[in-house]
C-alpha cells in the first residue's frame, strides 16, 4: 500500500462502522463468486448443489456449502489483515472488478458477434463448403459444435484481451449498432439483400450496449433521479442516500436476477446457456444463448458496483478525501432525448 | 391483506424515489422488497408464503419480473426499441457538431424584424432541432446560452423569454422521431393486445358468439404509426406557441419588440440561410419521409438518421479548412447515383441474369463502396476532432442505458403492482366512475398530468401506460385508436419538462440563465406554454383526425395496403360508395344497361346465364343500398333511446359477473376447507354465511335490470341483425355483380393464346400415330396443360386428358385417343369461333362495362383500393366510431 498522501483516497482513519461495511461489501462480492462457481459446479459438472447437503449430504454438496462459508470468513480475514485500506479504495478495486466484467463481455460481444455473423453469411450463401470443407461446414451448422469451438476460445480471447487492455470498451457498441443497422440498410436498398443474421447481429449488440453501459452510467451518476429534495441534500446525506439504497434496493435486485436466471436447471438464463440455445429463424446468428447470459453480465456488473457505490456512500457520509467528480456535480447530467 | 402491502409498496417507491436513489433501481428494489416483506409474512402468519398475494406468490412474480425485462432484448416483437440508440446517437452527434447554434443566429436575424420575431424564430429553430437532435437539455442550454441574451438585449420580457425557450425545448419529445414516441409504441402493443382480449370476453358475454368480427377490434399501433400520428398535432402545438407570441407581440408590443437586422438581406445572406437551413431540412426529409413513405422501417430511419448526423458533423467540425465537404459531396454524389440506378436497373443480387445486370451491380456496388468511403471518412473526422466520436458513443451508451434499465425496474414494479392486486383496484375505480369513457380519460390524463410534477416521462411512460391503456382501449363506446390514446398521452406528458418543481427544461434554463432573471419569472413564463399545450391536447382530444389520418392514409396507400375486401374496412368503404351511389347513380345504371344490351346468344350457354346474372346482381346493387339505408335508418332511430338502458344493464350485469367470480372463488375455499377441528367449522360458517350474502347481492342486482330490458333488447338485437344482415347481402350482391364480368372479360381475351395452340393441338394427331404411346402420352398431357392455362377451356381440356389415359393404359389404346383428340379438336373449334367474335364484337363493350363499375360495384373484389378511394377511406376511419351497442 502506498503512502497516504494529503486529500487522497488512501487518506483514511477506520473505526468500527467502516470495517463492517468494508465486510460487508467484501463478503457480498465473495458470495456473488461462490454463487457464481457453484452454479458452474451443479449445472455442467453435475455436482449436486449446497442445497443437497442438508438433504443426503453427498461429500461434494458439502464441499459447495463450504464454498459459501469461505465467501462469508473470507472477508473477515481479509478487511482485519488489510485494516488501514480506506473505503475508497476498495470501492475503486471493486469498480476495477466490474470494468473488468464489462470490457471481457465487451470484447465477446465483439469478436463472437464479428465471427459468428461471417460464419453465418458464408453458410447461407453456401459458401463455407468451399472454404472449410464438408464436415466442417456440418459442424458449423450445429449449435453444439459452433458453441464451444468457435466461440468459447473466442470468449477465453476476449477474458485475456480484457486484462491487458485499459478502455472501457463497451462505448463502441454504440458505434457498432449504427454501423450494423446501416449494413442493412445499404445491403437492403442498394442490393436488395436481406439476411436474418444481420438483424441477429444488431440485436445481439444493442443488447450488449444497454446492459454493459448500467455499470459504468451508475459509476458516472448517469441514472435518471427524482432530485426534487436530493439536490437540495448534504454530500452527508447524499452519501447516506446512496449507500442505503444500493444496499437495500440495487443489490437485492441483482440477487433475484441470479436467483431467478441461474437458480435451478430450467431458468430463463441457465436453460438457454445449457441448451446452447439458438433463434428459430433458420441461417441466422447461433448466439441467442449468450444474449441470455447478458442478463447475468448485466447482474454481476451491477452487484459490484453497487458494493462499491455502497462503500463509496459511506465514505461521502464520513466525509472522507478523495471524492470522485462525476459529471453531474457540474449541473445535470442530461437525459431527456429525443 | 394485500392491499396493505400494496400500500406498502407504493409508500416505499415513494420514499425511495423521493429520496433522490436512481429511479431505474428504486422502482424495482422497493418492488422486490414489498414482495419479500409479503412473503415473509405471509410465511410467518399463514403459514404459506403466497398467502397475501392476491393470486400466485413471490416466486412466480419475480420470474414474471426478470422474464419481463429480458423480454426487452429476447423477443423479436419488441425490436421497435433497437430505435432508440440509433436515434439517440444521432441526436448527440448533431448536438456535438453545433447546428443548433447556426440554426439560432441565422434563424433571429432572419425573422428578428417583424414583431415578436426573436421568440417566433426561437420556435421555429425548436422545431427543426425536435425534428433531428430533439435532445431536450442540449437544446434549451444552447437556446439559453444563445437567444436569452439576445432577447434581453432586446428589452424582452423575461417571462415570455425563458418560457418561449424552455417550451420550444421541449418539442422534442412529441415530435418525430421522439424516444418516448418509441416507448409508448412498444407499452401500447401489449396493452392493444389486453383491451382485445377483454372486448372480445366482452362481445361473447353481450352477443352469445363465439368470434368478434374483426371490425369491432381495436386499431393497433407501433413506432412508425406513432411518429406519424404525432406529426400533425407537433405542428400544432408549433403553430400555437407562433401564433400566442405573435399576437402577445402585437397587442403589447413591449414585452416583444422587433429587432432591426443590421447585415442586408441580400444573396449572400440568402446563402448563409440556405447552407445553415437545408443540410438539416434534407436529414429531416430522409428519416421521416422513408418512415411515412413506407420504405424503411424506423430502425432503419435511425441508421440512416445516424450516418447523416456523422456527415454533418464531418463537415460542420472541419470548417474552414480546405476540402471541409468533400465527404458530404461524395456521400450526395453516391446517393444520388444509387437513386438513379434504382429508378432505371433495381438490382437483385440474388436474381443477377443478364449483362445489363452484371453491370448494373458493378455500378451499384462501386457508388455503394463510395458512399461508406464517405462515411468512414465523416467519422474519421469526428473521432480525430476533438474526440467528438468518443464522446458520442459515451452519452449514447449512457442515455440508452438509462432508459432502459428504467424498463426493467418498471417491468418488475408492474409484477408487483399486479401481485397485490393493484391492476384490479385501477380497473375496478376507472370502471366504476359515472360518465363512462370520458370520465376515465380525463382523470387518467389529470393522473399523468399530476405525476408529471415529480416524474420524468420515461418513467410515466412505463408504468402508468401498461395499468390503465388496457382499460381505456377496450372501451367500445370511444373505440379509440391505439396511436390517437400514444399521442395524447405524450402530448401530456411533454408537460413534464415544465412542470415545476421537477422539470428538466426548467433546471436546464435555470442553469444558464443570467442571476437576474428570477426564477419565479421562469416559473411565470411557462404557465403560458403549459395553458398552450393543454390546448393543444383539448384541440387534439377533439379532432382525433388529425391523429389517426396520416398512419391511416399511409396503411392504406403503402405496397402491403390491406385488400379492399378486408373485413375492418367494409364500413367506411361502404360509407363512400353509398355516397358515390347517389352521385353517380344514372352513370352506373346507364352503364349497365349498355352492357344490357350487348349481344351474348352466341356465348356457351354457361358464360350466357353468368354474364346475365352478374348484370341483374348490378341491378339490384340500388335496391341492396336502399335496404341497408332503411334498416341502418331503422336501428340509428332506436339506437339514441336505447343507448341509456343498454349502458345501465351492461353496468349491472358486470357487477353481476363479478359476484359470481367471486362466488366461484368462495366455493373453491370452501371445498379445500377439510373437516375436523372446530376452527375448520367457523371458518366453513363465516365463508358460507359470505357466500349466502353475495347471493342475495346478486339477487338485488339481477332485481334492478329493468323489467323492458329483454323485451327492448331482443328488439334492438334484431334490429342490428337486419342491418348486418342486409349489408351481408350487399356484399354478396355486388361480389355477384362483378365476378362473372371480370371472368368474362379473361375468357374472351383468351381468343388470341388460344389461336396460337390450334398448331400445337393438331399435331397431336400425328403423334398418336407415330410415336411410341407412352412420349405419345406425355406430349398430349404438355399441349393440355397448355390449353388448361386459358380461361374456360375444360371442353376442349378433358377429351385430351381421355385421349392421355388411352394412351397410358397398361394396353395402349391409339384409336381411342385419335377418336378424342377428334373431339378435342372438335371443341376447340367451336371454342374460338364464339371467342373470337366474341372478341371482336363484345370485349369492348365488356370492357367498358367492367371499367365504369371496376372502382364501386367491383371495388371489394380489386386487389388494392385505387388511391382515391385509399384517402376517402383514410379520412373516414380515422373518426373514432361508437360500436358499444353491437357488444
Amino acid at each position: 500500500m502506498t503512502a497516504a498522501q494529503p486529500d487522497s483516497i488512501d487518506d483514511f482513519v477506520p473505526s468500527g462502522l467502516t470495517q463492517a461495511c468494508r465486510y460487508v461489501a467484501w463478503a457480498i462480492v465473495a458470495t456473488l463468486f461462490a454463487f457464481l462457481l457453484n452454479v458452474y459446479l451443479t449445472f455442467w459438472l453435475g455436482w449436486p448443489g449446497a442445497t443437497a447437503a442438508f438433504k443426503d449430504g453427498a461429500a461434494l454438496a458439502w464441499l459447495q456449502l463450504l464454498l459459501y462459508e469461505l465467501a462469508l470468513a473470507g472477508p473477515v480475514v481479509f478487511v482485519i489483515k488489510a485494516k488501514s485500506r480506506s473505503l475508497r479504495r476498495d470501492s475503486l478495486t471493486i469498480t476495477a472488478m466490474a470494468a473488468y466484467i464489462v470490457r471481457a463481455a465487451f470484447w465477446m460481444v465483439l469478436l463472437v458477434g464479428l465471427a459468428d455473423a461471417l460464419i453465418s453469411f458464408l453458410r447461407v450463401e453456401g459458401l463455407l463448403q468451399a472454404l472449410v470443407g464438408e464436415q466442417l461446414t456440418q459442424d458449423l451448422g450445429r449449435n453444439k459444435f459452433r458453441g464451444p469451438y468457435v466461440h468459447m476460445p473466442l470468449i477465453v480471447l476476449s477474458l485475456i484481451v480484457a486484462a491487458r487492455s485499459k478502455t472501457l470498451g463497451f462505448t463502441w457498441l454504440a458505434l457498432l449498432v449504427v454501423l450494423a443497422e446501416l449494413l442493412i440498410v445499404i445491403t437492403r436498398f442498394v442490393f436488395s439483400y436481406e439476411q436474418a443474421f444481420m438483424g441477429d447481429l444488431v440485436r445481439f449488440w444493442y443488447g450488449g450496449l444497454f446492459l454493459f453501459a448500467s455499470a459504468y452510467t451508475l459509476l458516472e451518476d448517469g441514472h435518471v433521479r427524482v432530485d426534487v429534495l436530493y439536490s437540495g441534500f448534504s454530500e452527508r446525506t447524499k452519501g447516506m442516500v446512496n449507500a442505503g439504497g444500493a444496499l437495500l434496493l440495487g443489490i437485492p435486485l441483482c440477487w433475484v436476477v441470479l436467483a431467478v436466471g441461474l437458480g435451478q436447471r430450467s431458468s430463463i438464463i441457465t436453460s438457454p446457456l445449457l441448451a446452447l440455445e439458438v433463434t428459430q429463424a433458420g441461417f441466422g446468428m447461433y448466439v441467442k444463448y449468450l444474449l441470455a447470459a447478458f442478463l447475468a453480465i448485466f447482474a454481476v456488473s451491477m452487484m459490484l458496483q453497487f458494493a462499491a457505490t455502497a462503500l463509496d456512500g459511506v465514505a461521502d457520509w464520513r466525509g472522507d478525501p478523495g471524492k470522485r467528480r462525476t459529471p453531474s456535480d457540474n449541473g445535470h447530467w442530461a437525459p431527456g432525448v429525443e | 391483506m394485500e392491499l396493505l402491502f400494496l400500500l406498502i409498496l407504493v409508500l416505499l417507491m415513494a420514499s425511495a424515489l423521493g429520496s433522490g436513489f436512481p429511479v431505474a433501481f428504486a422502482l424495482p428494489g422497493s418492488a422486490i422488497l414489498t414482495i419479500g416483506l409479503a412473503a415473509l409474512s405471509g410465511y410467518l402468519f399463514a403459514g404459506d408464503v403466497g398467502a397475501y398475494f392476491a393470486q400466485g406468490g413471490p416466486v412466480q412474480w419475480l420470474t414474471a419480473g426478470v422474464t419481463n425485462f429480458r423480454g426487452i432484448y429476447w423477443e423479436a416483437e419488441r425490436d421497435t426499441l433497437i430505435a432508440i440508440p440509433l436515434f439517440v446517437f444521432m441526436g448527440i452527434m448533431l448536438q456535438r457538431s453545433k447546428i443548433a447554434e447556426d440554426l439560432l443566429v441565422t434563424m433571429a436575424q432572419l425573422f428578428g424584424p417583424i414583431p415578436g420575431g426573436l421568440g417566433i424564430s426561437v420556435v421555429f429553430v425548436g422545431a427543426l432541432l425536435a425534428a433531428t437532435t430533439g435532445i431536450v437539455g442540449a437544446t434549451v442550454v444552447a437556446m439559453g446560452l444563445i437567444s436569452l441574451p439576445a432577447m434581453m438585449r432586446s428589452n424582452y420580457s423575461p417571462s415570455l423569454a425563458t418560457g418561449t425557450i424552455a417550451a420550444s425545448g421541449t418539442l422534442g419529445q412529441i415530435i418525430p422521431p421522439s424516444i418516448v414516441l418509441i416507448i409508448l409504441a412498444d407499452q401500447l402493443a401489449s396493452a392493444v393486445d389486453q383491451a382485445s382480449t377483454t372486448r372480445k370476453a366482452l362481445h361473447k358475454a353481450a352477443t352469445g358468439e363465439l368470434s368478434m368480427p374483426s371490425e369491432f377490434d381495436i386499431v393497433s399501433t407501433s413506432a412508425g404509426d406513432m411518429f406519424m400520428g404525432a406529426f400533425v398535432p407537433g405542428l400544432v402545438l408549433v403553430g400555437l406557441y407562433m401564433v400566442f407570441i405573435l399576437v402577445l407581440a402585437l397587442l403589447r408590443p413591449g414585452v416583444a419588440p422587433p429587432v432591426s437586422f443590421e447585415g442586408r438581406f441580400d444573396t449572400r445572406f440568402a446563402g448563409r440561410v440556405l447552407l445553415i437551413l437545408v443540410p438539416p431540412l434534407t436529414l429531416i426529409f430522409v428519416v421521416l419521409g422513408s418512415i411515412i413513405a413506407g420504405v424503411a422501417t424506423v430502425n432503419q430511419a435511425g441508421a440512416i438518421g445516424a450516418a447523416g448526423a456523422t456527415i454533418m458533423a464531418g463537415y460542420r467540425l472541419y470548417e474552414g479548412r480546405p476540402g471541409t465537404y468533400r465527404p458530404a459531396m461524395l456521400a450526395v454524389g453516391s446517393i444520388v447515383a444509387l437513386a438513379l440506378l434504382a429508378n432505371i436497373a433495381p438490382i437483385n443480387v440474388k436474381s443477377i441474369h443478364s449483362g445489363a445486370d452484371v453491370i448494373a451491380l458493378i455500378l451499384a456496388s462501386i457508388a455503394a463502396a463510395v458512399f461508406i468511403a464517405a462515411v468512414a471518412w465523416s467519422f474519421w473526422r469526428t473521432f480525430k476532432i476533438e474526440d467528438t466520436l468518443r464522446g458520442v458513443m459515451v452519452e449514447t451508451a449512457k442515455t440508452t442505458s438509462l432508459v432502459f434499465i428504467i424498463l426493467l425496474g418498471a417491468a418488475m414494479l408492474t409484477a408487483a403492482f399486479r401481485a397485490f392486486g393493484g391492476e384490479d383496484l385501477v380497473r375496478e375505480f376507472l370502471t366504476g366512475l359515472p360518465g363512462g369513457f370520458w370520465t376515465q380519460f380525463v382523470i387518467v390524463m389529470a393522473v399523468i398530468f399530476f405525476l408529471g410534477f415529480f416524474l420524468d416521462f420515461i418513467e410515466i411512460a412505463v408504468v402508468v401506460v401498461p395499468i390503465v391503456a388496457p382499460i381505456l382501449l377496450s372501451d367500445p363506446s370511444a373505440n379509440v385508436t391505439a396511436v390517437w390514446l400514444g399521442v395524447m398521452i405524450g402530448l401530456n406528458i411533454q408537460t413534464s419538462f415544465l412542470t415545476p418543481p421537477f422539470g428538466f427544461a426548467l433546471f436546464y434554463l435555470r442553469g444558464v440563465a443570467p442571476a437576474v432573471i428570477k426564477t419565479l419569472q421562469i416559473y411565470k413564463g411557462v404557465v403560458a406554454f403549459i395553458g398552450l399545450q393543454l390546448l393543444a391536447l383539448v384541440i387534439v382530444g377533439n379532432y382525433p383526425s388529425l391523429v389517426n389520418y396520416l398512419p391511416a392514409r399511409i396503411s392504406l396507400t403503402s405496397e402491403t395496403a390491406p385488400p379492399p375486401i378486408n373485413p375492418k374496412l367494409q364500413h367506411c368503404i361502404e360509407e363512400m360508395l353509398f355516397e358515390t351511389y347517389d352521385a353517380r347513380g344514372g352513370e352506373l345504371r346507364a352503364a349497365i344497361a349498355a352492357a344490357r344490351g350487348l349481344e351474348f346468344g352466341y356465348l356457351p350457354k354457361q358464360l350466357r346465364s353468368a354474364l346475365s346474372d352478374g348484370l341483374g346482381k348490378a341491378e339490384a346493387t340500388f335496391d341492396r343500398v336502399a335496404e341497408v339505408r332503411r334498416t341502418g335508418a331503422a336501428l340509428n332511430a332506436q339506437a339514441d333511446g336505447f343507448r341509456p338502458l343498454h349502458r345501465e344493464v351492461r353496468a349491472i350485469q358486470s357487477d353481476i359477473a363479478k359476484i359470481e367470480a367471486e362466488t366461484k372463488d368462495l366455493l373453491t375455499r370452501i371445498s379445500r376447507i377439510r373437516d375436523g377441528d372446530e376452527k375448520a367449522v367457523a371458518r366453513r360458517a363465516s365463508l358460507e354465511a359470505k357466500l349466502a350474502e353475495l347471493g342475495a347481492e346478486r339477487d338485488d342486482l339481477e332485481a334492478a335490470i329493468p323489467a323492458d330490458w329483454a323485451r327492448e333488447s331482443k328488439a334492438f338485437t334484431e334490429l342490428l341483425t337486419a342491418n348486418s344482415r342486409s349489408r351481408a347481402l350487399y356484399r354478396r350482391n355486388v361480389d355477384g355483380a362483378y365476378e362473372p364480368i371480370a371472368e368474362a372479360v379473361a375468357t374472351i381475351a383468351g381468343a388470341d393464346r388460344l389461336a396460337a395452340l390450334g398448331g400445337e393441338l393438331a399435331g397431336l394427331s400425328q403423334v398418336i400415330a407415330d410415336s411410341p404411346p407412352a412420349e405419345a402420352a406425355d406430349r398430349v398431357r404438355e399441349v393440355a396443360r397448355l390449353i388448361g392455362g386459358v380461361e374456360s377451356t375444360r371442353a376442349i381440356k378433358s377429351p385430351l386428358e381421355k385421349a392421355r389415359r388411352a394412351l397410358k393404359a397398361k394396353d395402349p389404346n391409339s384409336t381411342l385417343a385419335a377418336e378424342q383428340l377428334e373431339k378435342a379438336l372438335q371443341a376447340y373449334d367451336q371454342d374460338l369461333a364464339w371467342r373470337q367474335r366474341a372478341m371482336a364484337e363484345l370485349l369492348p363493350g365488356l370492357q367498358a362495362y367492367e371499367a365504369a363499375i371496376r372502382d364501386t360495384i367491383g371495388l371489394r373484389r380489386q386487389s388494392r383500393l385505387p388511391p382515391k378511394q385509399a384517402l376517402a377511406v383514410a379520412s373516414c376511419s380515422s373518426h373514432h366510431r361508437d360500436v358499444s351497442l353491437s357488444f
